[in-house]
């Protein structure tokens, strides 16, 4: 199932890839069209119209997503954490509702960030306030919200009834403005825009539970699921990279040999390759905890997208060198990989927050290691 | 099946006990005394869910339902009772 889709998604993208990096835009139809095959957001049920992958099968997808192009992989990412945190937060009704539209061709985007809530989200200031008359009332700026050019649905989080939950804008409310930014150095088809959220009325049901949550709890719950997405779409930039050293270190010739025979080179092609498979197993046992319920999955999710995200910055950076003057320019495989890696190690947690969460669980549990009590 | 209170909350125990290397009363506000962080609330939700085959989903994340072993307890109970 998770190769069809990915063989379908190979299909549509083709060569385009590389256009659509250096246009800063996705073809909106196409985005549409993999949204009502279930594709952007594979883990939903069937029953909601999704593909119902497992975590694994759609990490698979994502990864192969990913190697094609970091900017639709981020959409995805987009769309599967907006159907994941209706999910997680929304109630029986909100589910049936939402995600039947989210498979539909609907596009959704996530906002968290906030001009002075980076990295810091309890200083998140977007409000949802009852409004009276069966509305809310949402209040606030959102930035870098990944795909917002394109999304019909805004999910975004606020503070609500003493807690926090998501509410789901519909793009087009009077109040909302999304103010594209202009030219992001990575992804740079994936949409990102800031989001000013004016006196925003949307119905009492758009809010998610219907009541304040844990700020924390509603935050983990659903950047897991991004952090997931991220580290198996860092998985396919270092598997592009990879591809694109060795079909070219072992087909250029200098010095008499080809490339890859000399000793340096040969350096950086065993570590581009250790780190396509470190990131892989990395993704592969979290996903194996998504699957099996465990309860460290937060944690694994952390620590896939920490050791995913890094070894996709070094490896794009060892393709770069090795490909040299061949990928130095906008648009090819390994100038988009290089480019977007590095905004991997930023969005979903940066590098730093990653280190503080694994250090916390450490703290908490000295004297344990998994699997060895 | 039913289940009763005892069972469920002694295993909410065993687990918190074996997580935090500390014993907790059934009435003890586990998130007062901060012996838990944001990771570890997203643990106690997902080990509930596997453990007793439920799902604890919108408003039943409520902080509430996780602050003492009791109210985990109830909030098992009522959700197993909902799904029978």
């Amino acid at each position: 199932m998770s190769d069809d889709l990915a063989g379908l998604v190979a299909d549509r993208v083709g060569d385009r890839a590389a256009g659509w990096d250096v246009a800063g835009e996705l073809p909106r139809d196409l985005l549409a069209e993999l949204g009502a095959l279930g594709v952007l957001c594979a883990q939903v049920g069937v029953e909601h119209g999704g593909a119902g992958l497992d975590s694994r099968a759609n990490g698979e997808l994502t990864a192969a997503v990913g190697e094609l192009c970091g900017s639709l992989r981020s959409v995805m990412t987009s769309q599967g954490m907006a159907a994941w945190a209706i999910r997680r937060l929304g109630t029986a009704g909100q589910r049936d509702h939402f995600l039947r539209r989210l498979t539909s061709g609907e596009l959704a985007a996530v906002g968290f960030s906030e001009p002075g809530a980076g990295s810091d989200l309890a200083a998140m200031a977007t409000t949802i306030t009852d409004g009276g008359s069966g509305d809310v009332v949402v209040r606030g700026r959102k930035v870098w919200v990944t795909a917002a050019h394109y999304a019909d649905l805004l999910l975004v989080f606020g503070g609500y009834r003493g807690g926090a939950t998501a509410v789901v804008v519909p793009a087009d409310t009077p109040g909302v403005r999304v103010e594209r930014v202009p030219h992001p150095s990575g992804c740079r088809a994936a949409g990102h825009a800031g989001l000013v959220l004016d006196h925003v009325r949307v119905p009492a049901d758009h809010v998610l539970g219907g009541v304040g949550l844990p700020l924390p709890l509603v935050v983990t719950a659903a950047l897991t699921y991004g952090r997931m997405s991220v580290a198996w779409g860092c998985v396919g930039i270092l598997r592009a990279c990879l591809a694109a050293a060795v079909e070219h270190t072992g087909g250029r010739e200098q010095f008499g040999i080809p490339l890859a025979g000399h000793q340096l080179v040969g350096r950086l092609l065993a570590e581009l390759y250790v780190g396509e498979q470190i990131a892989t197993r990395a993704c592969e046992h979290a996903s194996a905890s998504w699957d099996g319920g465990a309860p460290e999955v937060a944690t694994d999710a952390v620590q896939a997208k920490y050791v995913a995200s890094r070894a996709a910055a070094a490896g794009a950076s060892h393709a770069v060198q090795l490909l040299a003057s061949a990928a130095a320019c906008d648009g090819h495989v390994v100038a988009r990989a290089y480019r977007d890696a590095k905004l991997m190690e930023i969005i979903e947690g940066t590098t730093e927050i990653c280190q503080l969460l694994l250090a916390e669980h450490v703290r908490g549990r000295a004297g344990t290691v998994r699997g060895r009590p | 099946m039913t289940t009763t209170s005892e069972p469920v909350a002694e295993q909410v125990q065993a687990f918190l006990t074996e997580r935090t290397r500390q014993t907790w009363a059934r009435d003890t506000d586990l998130f007062a005394v901060g012996g838990v962080s944001s990771m570890f609330a997203m643990e106690l939700v997902v080990h509930l869910e596997s453990t007793f085959d439920i799902v604890i989903a919108g408003p039943d994340l409520a902080l509430d339902n996780f602050r003492t072993v009791d109210g985990m307890t109830a909030l098992v109970l009522r959700l197993r009772e909902a799904e029978q």
